[in-house]
């Protein structure tokens, strides 16, 4: 039973007949009173707007994902219920597949590439000099630039008779089919990909790097160890936390991945190119085919493969840092051990450096 | 628990929220003095001329307002759907294209019967453009365009090339094609990013090769079991090994801007391409100086040898605009509005397009239009593009899989097996 | 929490009194920032050089016409045409639709951060078993795709008469915004050492009269970071206000994209001045943030 629960229960007026040690007890319990009503305040209009404007349209979505419907009129006068048939078909057919397996692709590629070279940017710019803020908030520029506009500026580079190809001809080699071609096809999104999210992933690293005391490269200094010995020794280790979030954020976008293919491919051509994802499947035999329950039904198989992805990592990964916020109570213990030895050999490392700097 | 009480309250509430529209369909439009009208014309002349026509409505009928509101193509059926969850808020007036989108708008109860509300001048004067909005023998909209497809070519360049006379038979354009290419022109442009380019050349040679029975039986009950289906799809391989089609034509898109496949007609950077009769209109936009392309020139779709098809059967698309069924009188007056035959004049200007208005296409002088207009009248009959007949489901599923054929990873049986696979969902 | 929030912590309150304290101890000898090593430079332009050009590929590209672009995709204007930025400067949609942006994105950002602060700091400084299914709820949202529930949403919109509204765009923006503000602001207001909360209690303040002297602004580098994410994604929208809203004097920017593109071409050059001129208020918003970004990010990392 929740506090609030136990609040709401022991706010009715007290026997008479209680004795004195009751007291004592029912300020503890007005205090609870007092607790649940402001968890209540600070809640309530946010799990309103949030159930309202997210939660129900969720749901009505997963219904009309239950039947052959085209959109028109209510699901239940003009479709048929098909039950978990729309489920079904999708599940089985090869270019839904096809698209969940490039989602992943671009999941694994995008943390395999963005991941080192956002650490490696990041130390770059974590150097102190002249013009350093300038330079982050320029690497930043394509985050804040909308998927549409980069979309569009991309394709006008890169296709066949783009602006990439026209300088490599200039500079007498051949150019390639980036976009169409299923050979470089995903390479090119990767890349792209890459360009746009790394800005984010390089002010998220920084950050975790601002937050590394300096004491301890001063004392690894004192012992005589380089640059990249220290990098090694002490910031990967406690950059790890930072690096675990961001990989996580990383995932849910790999996972709902669509501006970007949809405009640069097409929702034809990214099938044939190899880059086709979940989203722009959905979004191809959903909406713009005119099978609203179908495409309602490949959102929620959408929804299911993110929630597995996101609950695995947290189960085996996030919750070392996170407040396991999807995963049972369990673990709590086992993480709360390993926090109170992480903190405890932290101080100790702070201590020592500091003993050392001095 | 707090939680689970404030959670489980906003969502009974929400939900009734969310569901109050159900009750709604069966009541009738309460305002008729507002008419809400889409359009799809959202830049340029075609957007100035909806606006004019609405102000020239509101002049002639006092106190009725219309509300004209345009939005994209891409975006117009989607939107219209949502919309028209409930009817009794969705739009008056709008714009649709037949097929089995207008079919589902039908059966969902959502379009006005116009059959007998229409003008008389109307039903003689857009004969032929009136099939593509008549279903099961009612009227369901007021058309305003005809736009059969073909093939536009740069005059200059097929000289260039040494090419006298259009091709007529397949076998010719197979030649012109090879020619131009000897020449280091790109002979054909083709906007294969949108797909349904590809998939026209496609349908055009399906409607030279099938006999009409067979044609019908396909777009009516998706039977594609003909030979003909094959004939079609191993001819337009044949064109695909020649190697004919512009560099790169798998990211052009059709119309999206200066590197479209009708911006590299309207540049000479290719010598022809396969479009609707709004391609003067786009290429137009394209050219370096933004007016029309001097040298643009039609000709029809060659005829195929052996094939089963009607002799000189054209494929098109007509646009016309239906009334929402809970809609007042108003409406149905502003349909009749915009077919009168000056307003349709209006619309061939602004456009650069074929009215669906016979008398009105005196007005048409663009030579290449005039043209068409010349094949049109003695065409036999004008398909309804196959892809917006099939209905978007299996004219996607077509589309894609035709652009998997060009790419050589699928093959003509998977054209096929597409479509019927398609249908499932 | 983790070594580094601990970190963190420790070296906030030695940050706050810095100047002077690394000074004493002898950490920096000069406060000003010195020139760094040639080969930083070399590759942080390297770096600024690869982000940066193929935007402005599309800012100079809204210099050209669009015959140039087809025959030259890799050229310089030429001549330059500044007739396109001249066109869009001049019209007045594209500064009522500037103003819709703003007011949109300003509400959707002040509902956000209210919302999400107000319930991050519930579920992170007060203890109740639902907390943890709260966070889930919220988390979840972030996994839903809104294309899917666009057509319930919308008559959700329509039914509480928002319909055609700015409001109609801010209300789902906020609730779709939440998510994420709230994953990244809990672990921030967790990290605030219980003794900076028991100090206060002793002090006399109550739990929210903590929340309002101690814990916001401490946490306000989080407090930025959201705000700053927040606007842009407002600022890039383009589904929702699609399909809310109807009548030219209340689309946004994104909308107004479309009055480039009729029915069977796109001006390409247009949409590209137009598109650069758009995206100037949300890279200001992020230059004048960025500092701030920064500190509330790292709040956000410790977990």
């Amino acid at each position: 039973m929740s506090a609030s629960m136990d609040a709401a229960i022991t706010a009715r007026p007290l026997d008479e007949d209680k004795n004195a040690q009751d007291k004592k007890k029912a300020s503890a319990r007005s205090a609870k009173v007092r607790n649940g009503f402001e968890i209540t305040v600070l809640s309530a209009p946010a799990i309103i707007v949030f159930v309202f404007f997210v939660i129900v349209p969720i749901i009505l979505g997963a219904y009309y994902g239950l039947y052959k419907w085209k959109g028109f009129g209510s699901p239940s006068t003009t479709g048929t219920f098909v039950g978990l048939q729309n489920y079904i078909t999708a599940l089985k057919d090869p270019t839904f597949q096809s698209a969940i397996g490039h989602t992943f692709l671009v999941l694994i590629g995008s943390l395999i590439l963005q991941g080192p070279l956002s650490i490696l940017f990041a130390l770059l710019l974590n150097q102190k000099f002249k013009g350093r803020a300038l330079i982050r908030t320029l690497i930043f520029v394509p985050y804040v630039v909308s998927e549409v506009i980069v979309g569009t500026g991309w394709s006008l580079l890169l296709q066949k008779a783009g602006a990439i190809n026209a300088l490599l001809e200039k500079m007498h080699l051949a150019g390639i089919d980036w976009i169409a071609n299923p050979k470089y096809a995903i390479w090119t999104l990767l890349v792209i990909i890459t360009w746009k999210y790394i800005g984010f992933a390089v002010i998220l690293m920084l950050a975790g790097m601002q937050s590394i005391p300096e004491e301890l490269y001063e004392a690894a200094k004192v012992d005589g160890a380089g640059f990249w010995q220290m990098q090694k020794d002490i910031t990967l280790p406690l950059l790890a936390p930072t690096i675990r979030i961001w990989a996580f954020l990383s995932m849910i976008g790999s996972l709902q991945l669509f501006d970007l293919v949809y405009i640069i491919w097409g929702q034809y051509v990214a099938d044939t190119a190899g880059v086709s994802t979940m989203a722009t499947y959905m979004v191809r035999e959903g909406r713009i085919a005119g099978n609203y329950g179908y495409g309602s039904a490949v959102a929620l198989i959408m929804f299911i493969i993110s929630l597995i992805v996101a609950l695995t990592y947290q189960h085996f990964v996030l919750n070392r840092d996170l407040d396991g916020a999807l995963t049972d109570a369990k673990s709590e213990k086992k993480r709360k051990k390993k926090l109170m030895k992480e903190q405890q050999m932290a101080k100790e490392a702070i201590a020592i450096a500091d003993s050392e700097v001095k | 628990m707090k939680f689970k009480t404030i959670a489980a309250a906003t969502l009974a509430a929400a939900t009734m929220f969310s569901m109050a529209a159900c009750g709604n369909n069966g009541a009738s439009k309460a305002d008729d003095s507002t008419i809400t009208f889409w359009h799809n014309s959202t830049a340029g002349e075609g957007k100035q001329y909806w606006d004019d026509v609405a102000a020239a409505f509101e002049k002639a009928n006092p106190g009725v307002k219309v509300e004209v509101q345009s939005i994209q193509n891409e975006d117009f059926d989607g939107k219209l759907q949502t919309a028209m969850q409930d009817p009794s808020t969705g739009p008056d007036v709008f714009m649709q294209r037949g097929g089995e989108k207008t079919e589902d708008l039908i059966e969902a109860g959502q379009l006005m019967d116009l059959s007998d509300k229409i003008d008389d001048t109307i039903k003689t004067d857009m004969k032929t453009a009136l099939t593509a909005a008549t279903f099961d023998d009612k009227v369901y909209g007021v058309p305003v365009s005809v736009e059969p497809g073909g093939l536009w070519y740069s005059v200059d360049l097929f000289k260039q090339a040494g090419i006298t006379d259009t091709p007529t038979t397949w076998d010719d354009l197979l030649k012109d094609a090879t020619q131009l290419k000897d020449a280091g022109i790109d002979a054909i442009a083709l906007g294969a990013k949108d797909a349904w380019p590809a998939a026209h050349w496609f349908y055009w040679l399906a409607l030279r090769e099938c006999s009409p029975k067979a044609f019908q039986s396909a777009v009516g009950d998706k039977d594609f079991s003909d030979q003909c289906w094959v004939d079609a799809g191993n001819k337009l391989e044949d064109l695909n090994k020649l190697g004919v089609f512009n560099d790169g034509f798998l990211t052009t898109s059709a119309q999206q801007g200066a590197s479209s496949s009708a911006g590299l007609l309207a540049n000479h950077k290719a010598a022809m391409e396969l479009m609707g009769a709004w391609e003067p209109g786009v290429v137009k936009d394209l050219t370096p100086d933004k007016t029309a392309m001097k040298d643009l020139s039609y000709f029809a779709f060659p005829s195929v040898e052996g094939g089963k098809g009607e002799e000189g059967a054209l494929m098109g698309g007509v646009t016309f605009f239906s009334v929402n069924a809970l809609a007042g009188d108003n409406a149905v007056k502003f349909v009749n509005f915009i077919a009168s035959k000056e307003n349709q004049e209006n619309y061939a200007k602004a456009f650069s397009t074929i009215p669906a208005s016979e008398p009105a296409r005196n007005v048409v002088t663009d030579p290449a239009l005039k043209t068409v207009i010349s094949y049109l009248d003695k065409a036999p009959t004008m398909q309804q593009w196959m892809d917006t007949d099939l209905g978007s489901n299996v004219g996607n599923a077509l589309n894609t899989a035709i652009v998997n054929m060009l790419t050589g990873k699928g093959t003509v049986d998977d054209i096929i097996s597409t479509m019927k696979s398609a249908a499932a969902k | 929490m983790s070594a580094a929030t601990l970190s963190v912590s420790g070296r906030r309150s030695r940050k706050n009194n810095s100047p002077r304290n690394l000074k004493k101890e002898g950490y920096r000898v000069s406060q000003k920032t010195p020139w760094g090593n040639p080969i930083v430079y070399f590759f942080s332009l390297l770096l600024v050089a690869i982000c940066v050009s193929p935007v402005l590929y599309i800012i100079f590209g809204g210099f050209r016409t669009n015959s140039q672009i087809t025959n030259d995709p890799a050229g310089w204007p030429n001549p330059w045409n500044a007739q396109n930025y001249i066109s869009v400067v001049t019209s007045s949609t594209f500064w009522i639709e500037m103003v819709n942006s703003i007011i949109v994105a300003i509400c959707t950002v002040v509902g956000v951060v209210v919302l999400a602060v107000m319930v991050s700091f519930a579920i992170s400084r007060y203890h109740f078993k639902m907390s943890k299914a709260m966070y889930s709820l919220f988390s979840a949202g972030l996994m839903f795709p809104m294309t899917v529930a666009i057509t319930p949403l919308y008559l959700m919109v329509r039914n509480l008469g928002l319909a055609n509204s700015l409001g109609g765009i801010i209300l789902p923006q906020i609730a779709f915004g939440l998510p994420q503000a709230i994953i990244i602001l809990v672990p921030f207001l967790q990290s605030i050492p219980l003794e900076l909360e028991e100090a206060c209690m002793l002090d006399g303040c109550s739990r929210l009269g903590f929340f309002w002297r101690m814990a916001l602004p401490l946490a306000m580098p989080g407090v930025a970071t959201v705000g700053i994410l927040t606007f842009v994604s407002s600022w890039n929208s383009y589904m929702l206000p699609l399909f809310v809203l109807n009548t030219e004097n209340n689309y946004t920017l994104p909308l107004g994209v479309q009055m480039f593109s009729s029915q069977h071409s796109a001006d390409t050059a247009q949409v590209l001045a137009f598109t650069s001129l758009a995206m100037l208020p949300a890279l200001i918003c992020f230059t004048i943030f960025q500092k701030k970004i920064v500190g509330g990010l790292t709040g956000a990392v410790k977990g």
